[in-house]
């Protein structure tokens, strides 16, 4: 079967550069897939899962956000932070969440942190979430 | 006349300033291995982006973002220069602070106004001697972290688009090898994007502008995280051939000393023989 080739990099490094069957991850207009022989495509990630699946491997990511680029069966994902589940933190994760929670509370919509609170809770769900996969 | 004495403590403190330098040069040899892994790491993502925003830009229509906007007219310009908190970095922050204050120089009467927005103790003590007015200044970084580099950024997009400023340069040093860097002198904002012929036709999603919106500002804090890092690992690779430099020297002058102190210790013994000689000879004499 055709494949792709994926590549991750992250301002901390290059994460990830395989050829891959599939990719999933959360767009800003909801979730995408991405086969080979995909369209010239160009997309922002929401903070969340991206899943990588290769000869029938399934790989979970938790991601801060970022921007996906697909062209000619190169798909290149720039992530602002990217974490496999082993060394994801859940403690912190929950931690975090926690805190953001809190914060989130006794701010309204308007407020300027909000936006800000409001990516750092879907950042930690997101690891939480990815790091649970672990024992899948 | 140098006596004994004198050339043997002379002797002596070269020999401790060397120690210093010595250590100093190792320190920053350490220094620079670290920040030059945290330097490769960033630098392919920021290869990446400036790729991604080329391709994407290219096709904008003009005026389709301001920040990707020049202005007709310019008359106030910000100059953005990254240089370091302290010296014994050889012509490391000099470099640097020459380049801006002949810029400031040259362009007083082009423009109405030419603002700093510094960092680093060394150009800001440079720059209050010649009297230079500043916009912010900026000290005392020691690690480049998110909410610092999301902070400059912030402050550079508002002064640019609330019109304090028409257009901002970066000045940063360039990291190319341990015994070389250099100085760059580039127009930062509005972010300068290339026309090409060649470009793709995207499928967008959510839409085209939605994703310039978030590209742009983000490509403007990663640059400068990324002329931070440069910066960095050039004062630390500066710094160690600087103390490289003073190590060899102090051990020239240490070998010009010891030859002065020989040179003086045998005139001393010859002119004491002479004296014992010339007491003898006087002495059979008689």
């Amino acid at each position: 079967m055709a494949k792709m080739h994926l590549e991750i990099v992250t301002p901390e490094r290059v994460m990830f550069s395989e050829d891959v069957d599939m990719i999933e991850a959360q767009g800003t207009l909801g979730e995408f897939g991405i086969l080979p022989g995909h369209v010239t495509f160009l997309t922002t990630i929401e903070p969340g899962e991206v899943r990588i699946f290769n000869d029938g491997q399934a790989r979970f990511l938790s991601t801060g956000g970022g921007f996906a680029e697909v062209v000619n069966d190169k798909v290149t994902l720039l992530l602002s932070s990217g974490e496999s589940p082993e060394e994801i933190d859940v403690a912190r994760a929950y931690r975090a969440k926690e805190r953001a929670e809190e914060a989130l509370r006794d701010l309204g919509f308007e407020d300027r942190d909000y936006r800000l609170l409001e990516l750092a809770l879907f950042r930690a769900i997101a690891r939480i979430g990815v790091a649970s996969r672990k024992r899948l | 006349m140098a006596t004994l004495r004198d050339v043997r403590r002379k002797i002596g403190s070269i020999q401790s300033t060397q120690t210093i330098t010595r250590t100093m040069r190792m320190v920053s040899a350490s220094k620079l291995r670290r920040a030059q892994e945290q330097l490769d790491k960033i630098k392919g993502y920021a290869l990446n982006l400036d790729e991604l925003l080329k391709r994407v830009a290219a096709r904008l229509p003009e005026g389709s973002h301001p920040l990707l906007t020049p202005r007709e007219e310019v008359r106030n310009v910000l100059l953005f220069p990254i240089a370091s908190d302290r010296g014994l970095s050889g012509a490391f922050n000099l470099n640097i602070s020459t380049r801006v204050d002949n810029f400031i120089r040259e362009n007083k009467q082009t423009y109405d106004k030419i603002g700093v927005y510094l960092v680093g103790r060394k150009i800001r003590d440079y720059l209050r001697k010649r009297r230079i007015q500043t916009t912010k200044e900026l000290m005392d970084i020691k690690t480049i972290s998110d909410d610092l580099v999301q902070g400059i950024a912030g402050d550079l997009i508002n002064l640019y688009l609330e019109g304090e400023f028409d257009r901002i340069y970066l000045i940063y040093t360039q990291f190319k090898s341990p015994i070389k860097q250099e100085v760059i002198f580039e127009e930062f904002i509005p972010v300068k994007v290339p026309q090409t012929e060649e470009t793709i036709d995207y499928l967008y999603e959510p839409g085209k502008e939605e994703i310039i919106e978030r590209l742009v500002p983000h490509y403007v804090s990663t640059k400068i995280f990324y002329a931070l890092t440069q910066s960095q690992t050039s004062e630390h690779a500066a710094r160690m051939a600087a103390m490289e430099n003073a190590t060899s020297n102090c051990g020239e002058m240490i070998n010009y000393l010891t030859l002065v102190y020989n040179k003086t210790r045998q005139e001393s013994i010859t002119a004491e023989m002479m004296d014992i000689v010339g007491g003898a000879e006087a002495l059979q004499g008689e």
